[in-house]
């Protein structure tokens, strides 16, 4: 995708007149930048190992009315029990499908930013957060008031279906007031084979409040999915992050989780299955601003055939940010010699009183346990089922909800069924 | 006869480890097998049980008059070998109870039963532990995870209590152990042992075998067996040690 056929759908977009035209002007900002820095290139020290010509080798067109769904939509395939879901369909908020828990506030993401007088600074770290403000199209809110403990998860699907070249840009915007908590997951699934996400999901969290978010990208393996996720977090909040992602021919995860207040606790976790060609890519920044906080990034990546992945994880530990206590751990599976992985944890120390791990390993299965598995019976493709499970339990083992662990374990068990040959 | 070994030979890399090994073992029987390190003990283990990576250069494997090294090594077990490691292997992440559930439900599909759910195999590991004096907490840790020398060993004469194997070679299951860990193995083999049951105890000392009685005792050296006898070998290579078998 050139940049003149980025104009072009710009210009699309900008001739929309259901959209407010108080958007227009931060749509413009966005991607007049954009159209300064361009896409990234491999030159790019934050996009080395990140080969993005699966986005300009295509022509992606925006989402119109036409893509919405004409039949009723089965999302038997998705069923997680017991979730409140919002279903948004190639960029099209289904309303009449969708519910949410008492307690929480739904609303468009031009709604959320009315009630915000329009005082809001999209990211602008990288080109992707600059295409999502100048393309955004199904902009969902979740405001949770202060005190409001909302027990039923929260679930987004966005569900890509369709034959053509379609390119969506959601905005998520999550807010919960002092000590609300909530259960929040992002489902992206759906059989397109050539569609290019780009999503922006921003986070902030109120003195006390808890989020726990999982990330669910399934999306078919041709799909590209840029997610960027933007985290703010004050005093004593808890903000706990999964993602789950075997989907995607190219899959890119930034996360900017900012702690600004004293006591806050981040925990971010990511666990990557990938086959054939797929490169599935995590960029993860935690940035401590101020003392006595704890984060933590915990990774992991299974990767079969001739797919790569990339962990570049950055911890930042500001001057002002005393007694602050983060580990950073990355480690990878390589179930295939031609598969190809890029760890880079990386510590940013300005204070001088703090605790700060990190560690990285990358390595095929263990041969010893293999042979002794194999000694007890089990044979080769169970024995090595057992291990990469035993690899990801950890991780699996962090969601809380069992109907959620339970519908990831069944798509992880899946993923090791149709990719641990011997 | 359950064990023959004829004439085997086997080496890595080119170099020849085992020189013509003989040994036949009828069931009920416990054989020692004594040698120093570096005499092809452990890798005659490694070939009985199917661990890659060694050339077998000439002779056999029979197990019940079968032919086992073309078999793979959950062919092996299924069939009914079974080897205590001496450095058993730690799985991260794998629960224990899963993995040993897991191996003795492929055992029991192997012989035609019905698998067991997860209460019947508790009903039957919980007694079992009692034979290794383990206690259950063992069951939720990772395999061998965090386990000590001791307790992994156990563990591995649990898992020989679980799959029932008709064969079990015990590889250097003494070494690293205490007293007390020691005695709760020898008694963990000794009920096992029946007259349908072999046993093959390899060992570099005589410790072990004061507490479990072997049949017969083989002395290893180079790899080739120089010399087999009653147990009272084995007394005598503690007091004389391996140097006058030597040429």
């Amino acid at each position: 995708m050139s940049l003149s056929h980025f104009q072009t759908e710009f210009d699309k977009m900008m001739n929309r007149d259901y959209f407010s035209d108080k958007i227009h002007p931060m749509r413009q900002k966005a991607f007049t930048k954009f159209l300064e820095t361009g896409l990234p290139t491999q030159k790019w020290e934050d996009w080395r190992f990140t080969n993005l010509s699966e986005i300009t080798k295509e022509n992606f067109r925006i989402s119109e009315i036409q893509d919405a769904p004409i039949n009723p939509i089965d999302l038997s395939e998705f069923e997680i029990d017991g979730v409140a879901d919002i279903v948004i369909y190639n960029g099209h908020f289904q309303e009449d499908i969708s519910s949410v828990p008492d307690g929480v506030q739904l609303m468009s993401g031009v709604d959320y930013l009315e009630k915000k007088n329009w005082e809001f600074n999209p990211a602008e770290h990288s080109p992707f957060d600059l295409l999502n403000t100048a393309f955004m199209d199904s902009g969902m809110s979740i405001m949770i008031d202060n005190g409001i403990v909302v027990e039923q998860p929260i679930r987004m699907i966005f569900l890509s279906s369709s034959e053509e070249k379609l390119m969506v840009s959601p905005v998520v915007h999550i807010e919960l007031g002092e000590s609300a908590s909530a259960t929040f997951i992002e489902h992206h699934c759906g059989n397109s084979n050539s569609f290019f996400e780009n999503g922006s999901t921003y986070i902030t969290l109120g003195q006390n409040a808890q989020l726990d978010h999982i990330r669910i990208q399934s999306n078919s393996s041709e799909s590209i999915n840029m997610a960027n996720l933007n985290v703010e977090q004050f005093e004593d909040s808890r903000y706990s992050f999964l993602q789950f992602a075997e989907g995607g021919k190219l899959g890119r995860l930034n996360i900017h989780a900012d702690l600004k207040g004293e006591g806050a606790d981040c925990s971010l976790n990511g666990l990557a299955l990938s086959t054939d060609t797929q490169h599935l890519d995590n960029h993860i920044i935690t940035d401590h601003r101020v003392p006595h906080c704890t984060s933590s990034q915990n990774f992991k990546s299974v990767l079969q055939n001739k797919s790569s992945g990339v962990f570049n994880g950055r911890t930042i530990v500001r001057e002002d940010a005393q007694k602050t206590d983060s580990s950073q751990s990355n480690k990878n599976l390589l179930l295939s010699k031609n598969a190809l992985m890029n760890s880079n944890p990386q510590l940013e120390i300005y204070a001088d009183d703090v605790k700060c791990a990190h560690g990285s390993t990358t390595g095929a299965l263990d041969e010893n346990a293999l042979f002794y598995l194999r000694s007890r019976g089990l044979d080769v493709l169970a024995a090595k089922a057992l291990m990469v499970r035993g690899f990801a339990n950890e991780l699996l083992d962090k969601i809380k909800h069992d109907s959620i662990r339970s519908f990831i374990t069944e798509r992880f068990d899946h993923w090791l069924t149709e990719n641990t040959n011997a | 006869m359950m064990l023959k070994i004829e004439n085997l030979h086997a080496g890595v890399d080119g170099k020849e480890i085992l020189n013509g090994i003989n040994l036949s073992m009828k069931p009920g029987e416990m054989h020692a097998i004594m040698g120093r390190n570096g005499s092809g003990k452990s890798t005659l283990s490694n070939v009985i049980t199917g661990r890659e990576g060694y050339d077998i250069t000439n002779g056999d494997v029979l197990f019940n008059g079968e032919s086992i090294l073309d078999w793979s090594p959950e062919d092996r077990s299924l069939a009914g070998i079974f080897m205590s490691f001496q450095y058993p292997v730690v799985i991260p992440g794998v629960n224990n109870t899963y993995f040993l559930k897991a191996a003795l439900n492929a055992k029991r599909k192997h012989l035609g039963e019905k698998e067991l759910d997860a209460a019947g195999f508790l009903k039957l590991i919980k007694e079992k532990l009692n034979e290794v004096d383990m206690d259950s907490k063992y069951l939720q840790r990772a395999v061998n995870d965090g386990f000590s020398g001791g307790e992994k060993k156990r563990n591995e004469i649990l898992q020989m209590l679980t799959l029932e194997p008709s064969l079990a070679i015990l590889d250097e299951t003494d070494s690293g152990l205490d007293i007390d860990a020691l005695k709760i193995i020898a008694n963990g083999v000794n009920q096992y042992r029946n007259e349908k049951r072999s046993f093959l105890v390899i060992t570099h000392y005589q410790r072990l075998l004061k507490y479990i009685e072997p049949d017969f005792v083989h002395v290893l050296i180079d790899g080739q067996i120089v010399k087999s006898g009653g147990k009272e070998l084995a007394v005598e290579l503690e007091e004389k040690g391996y140097r006058w078998l030597e040429s």
